[in-house]
């Protein structure tokens, strides 16, 4: 009886923000295995910079944060241009220009991978679902409405090789912008495999200690 | 096993291993976890990269001084005349002496931390040289203390000549 | 040290505070490990107020600066993101020590005389778990944040006749604003000063008491082992069980307790698609939207909350212990479990279709229960004494009243 308790207990408690994940009712993800490589996430940064950044600010990323993806110094240097080296990753159309454009101020990107469920998989569903339709004009199949011109223009890529080239490059974006999202992931992790270690050594030896300790009643 | 070794199962004198072993790995866990805390409290990534200021002298006219921030302190920069320069090289002479060329990398320029050597107050201009308002600390034109409780001179920051009329205050990362 | 010791004792009880509260506190050798959450509850209070203090030293309680200075904290201080991932898994983690520790209560009948008091100041704790837990959410001031807090604070238009005033009294706004934010930041960093308050008297009550056991009845004498060692190491065995699942969580999936939406900046011009609070609070909000009337709703779900510190009155079998020994009310406290998660499930989802009658039905179910208790607790004290208490029951009763008797013998 006792494990049943425990077992509903448990499974109750997850069941609350499971309960949440699943409430979304959004567009089916892409199912894919991310390369996330500091190559990969370094062109993304190129990528990001030629097209996105054209529009979307990247205001919590600064362009010294680059040197933390293995860009060197001279590689900093030119990415940023005249823009200062400890300042945000700014989009080269102003606010008023871009209300004008496209009716809204284009969203910053920096949280993006972390403010939509499934985070780089979003990023690269939406990019990766442009197409041409039956009146030849480009829309957003999975994301009817959305505002954003194919800024790849993945719709008329049509030949499968130069499909796959671009892929790849939509994939390095959407794990470049997962990066932006959150750059201590990394140092998350590795600290995280040491904390995890460390504690259930200790607490196999809290557990010995009880043991013996409790011996002693028998 | 009695009564009395239950409830007082701690002998004197009687010492355990795995107790020990316990005892250290969980008080290095403890320290291992205070540390996130107290290294919070240091400067953070975006207050480190401002550690360096550029300042550019061209709009410093001979005999004016300026003060510029530089890691959110004061630092002065004199630009010295002939006479001025002339008169701090003739003694060594103060509380602390340090020859004027050991204080300067030009010598027309002179780079010091505006903070009183005292108790941190800013000294502020005074004909040949600071003057501080705090504790009536006197400084000459090289930054040296002349009189007062001040026991110090005014501190150099590094700093490097980027061009003629351009400087880097503090180190240079990278 | 002795010296010291001495010294201070003649001006204050430590020695014997320490002796009769820490080391050889009396406790019953049966507790099993769902009598170590108590013990953790503390530890993560500890945990939510350091990990607290050191984010305050960062955060800006301004409407234009919050979101900026959390995003400061998770990228540029030392440390930051732990601090703060620390803090917001430690939210969820206090809530999930919390609801296991009421249901060891409930399950084991803990709640009962004498521990009436120990189960109402339990009862004022949740409540101010909840609203610091409540405040706090906003202060990240993200979407979720903003709008969370605009619907709870709404519900108290429900206040007779000064309803619309309440609301713009306790958000010193029209809506939710800057100073919305900053009164939530004061009182979330009081409360929980409150907490610790009611937890001495949460602890000094139980000192007072002693710990109930699985048995349900307080044991003799002899059955009584020293808090320490036994129950330190204990304890410590299952903090580290419960700091590996925790740090699982801070370290490989923090954002699990975090919403999606609460990475936007708050907008008060627009309301993201669908709202959930924190899964802690999903079965009574699922109660709430059960009830379609404001005030019917909001009592409700106040009702909800506060019909716990009814039990020791609902529970009127002289049956010792809780559902140990007691087939139908064991029955009932499943019942009421499943119940809750149902809820939680209904209360995350959107409030459509069918959903709506299972919430609704679950509503019934919850009250239900805690209504068929009396009843239902006498019709089985009867039965079962009819067919006669279970061995066990008739040894420890037994025991218990030669205690008694020695105590009063000794007294006389």
């Amino acid at each position: 009886m006792r494990y049943i308790l425990t077992s509903l207990l448990f499974s109750g408690l997850l069941c609350f923000p499971l309960a949440n994940a699943w409430a979304s009712s959004d567009a089916p993800l892409a199912d894919i295995d991310f390369d996330r490589s500091s190559e990969s996430i370094k062109r993304g940064a190129y990528a990001a910079k030629n097209t996105c950044m054209i529009c979307h600010n990247l205001k919590y990323i600064k362009y010294l944060n680059l040197l933390e993806i293995d860009f060197t110094q001279s590689e900093v240097d030119t990415f940023r241009g005249k823009a200062a080296f400890d300042s945000p990753i700014k989009s080269s159309t102003s606010p008023e220009v871009a209300q004008k454009l496209f009716g809204m101020v284009p969203p910053d990107l920096s949280l993006m991978a972390k403010a939509r469920r499934g985070g780089a998989r979003y990023i690269y569903t939406l990019l990766t679902s442009y197409q041409v339709n039956n009146e030849g004009v480009v829309e957003n199949h999975l994301f009817p409405g959305i505002k954003m011109p194919d800024p790849l223009t993945y719709a008329y890529r049509t030949d499968e090789a130069r499909q796959k080239e671009l892929k790849q490059t939509i994939q390095d974006v959407a794990v470049f912008l997962e990066w932006a999202a959150d750059p201590r992931a990394g140092e998350r992790r590795h600290l995280g495999m040491y904390v995890i270690g460390y504690l259930i050594v200790l607490t196999f030896l809290f557990y010995l200690l009880k043991r013996k300790i409790w011996s002693r009643l028998d | 096993m009695s009564d009395d070794e239950v409830k007082n199962p701690e002998k004197p004198g009687r010492r355990y291993f795995l107790e020990t072993v316990t005892g250290v790995v969980a008080g290095a866990g403890v320290c291992g976890a205070a540390w996130p805390f107290i290294s919070s409290m240091n400067p953070s990534t975006d207050v480190l990269a401002k550690s360096t200021a550029e300042v550019d002298l061209g709009d410093i006219a001979v005999g004016e001084a300026k003060t510029v921030e530089w890691q959110g302190k004061p630092v002065f920069i004199l630009h010295r005349t002939p006479e001025q320069i002339a008169e701090v090289r003739k003694s060594v002479d103060t509380k602390d002496p340090t020859p004027d060329e050991q204080r300067v990398q030009k010598p027309e320029w002179l780079v010091v931390v505006g903070l009183c050597t005292h108790l941190g107050c800013v000294p502020s201009r005074k004909d040949k040289g600071w003057f501080c308002p705090c504790h009536g600390s006197v400084y000459d034109n090289s930054g040296r203390i002349l009189s007062g409780p001040a026991p110090k001179n005014l501190i150099l920051p590094e700093y490097e000549f980027l061009t003629e009329n351009r400087i880097l205050i503090g180190k240079k990362e990278g | 040290m002795s010296k010291l010791m001495s010294w201070v004792d003649a001006r204050f009880p430590l020695s014997k505070f320490i002796k009769e509260d820490l080391t050889d506190y009396p406790t019953p050798r049966n507790l099993s490990y769902w009598w170590n959450f108590g013990f953790l509850a503390g530890f993560v209070l500890v945990l939510q107020i350091i990990s607290g203090i050191f984010l305050a030293m960062h955060y800006k309680a301004d409407a234009s600066l919050a979101f900026d200075s959390v995003e400061h904290i998770m990228r540029e201080v030392n440390y930051g993101w732990l601090i703060r991932y620390v803090h917001s898994t430690g939210a969820s983690a206090f809530f999930a020590v919390i609801f296991i520790h009421m249901a060891r209560t409930l399950y084991y009948g803990s709640y009962r005389a004498p521990r009436e008091l120990m189960w109402w100041t339990g009862q004022g704790l949740l409540l101010l778990l909840m609203a610091t837990a409540f405040m706090g959410y906003l202060l990240p001031w993200g979407q979720m944040s903003y709008w969370g807090a605009q619907v709870i604070t709404n519900l108290f238009r429900a206040t007779p006749f000064i309803g619309d005033e309440v609301v713009v009294w306790l958000r010193g706004g029209f809506s939710i604003g800057d100073a919305t934010l900053t009164r939530f930041f004061a009182l979330h960093y009081l409360f929980p000063f409150l907490i610790v308050a009611v937890v001495l008297i949460h602890l000094v009550a139980l000192h007072s008491v002693k710990s109930s056991n699985p048995s349900g009845i307080n044991l003799a004498e002899k059955d009584n082992i020293p808090f320490h060692p036994y129950f330190t190491a204990k304890d410590f065995y299952g903090l580290g069980v419960f700091l590996i699942i925790f740090c699982y969580f801070v370290f490989f999936m923090p954002q699990f307790f975090i919403e999606a939406d609460n990475n936007i900046p708050a907008n008060p011009l627009k309301t993201p698609t669908h709202i959930v609070p924190e899964w802690y609070f999903l079965p009574f909000y699922a109660i709430l939207r059960s009830i379609p009337d404001l005030l019917g709703g909001v009592i409700a779900m106040g009702l909800s909350v506060m019909i716990f510190a009814a039990m020791p009155f609902l529970d009127r079998s002289s049956i010792p212990g809780g559902a140990r020994y007691r087939p139908f009310y064991r029955v009932l406290f499943y019942v009421f479990v499943i119940d809750v998660i149902v809820l939680g499930y209904v209360g995350a989802k959107p409030p459509t279709g069918v959903l709506v009658v299972v919430g609704q039905v679950s509503t019934f179910i919850y009250f239900g229960l805690f209504a068929l208790l009396p009843f239902l607790s006498i019709k089985e004290d009867k039965w079962l004494r009819k067919r006669g208490l279970p061995a066990e029951v008739d040894v420890l009763i037994k025991s218990e009243s030669e205690e008694i008797e020695k105590k009063a013998k000794k007294n006389t």
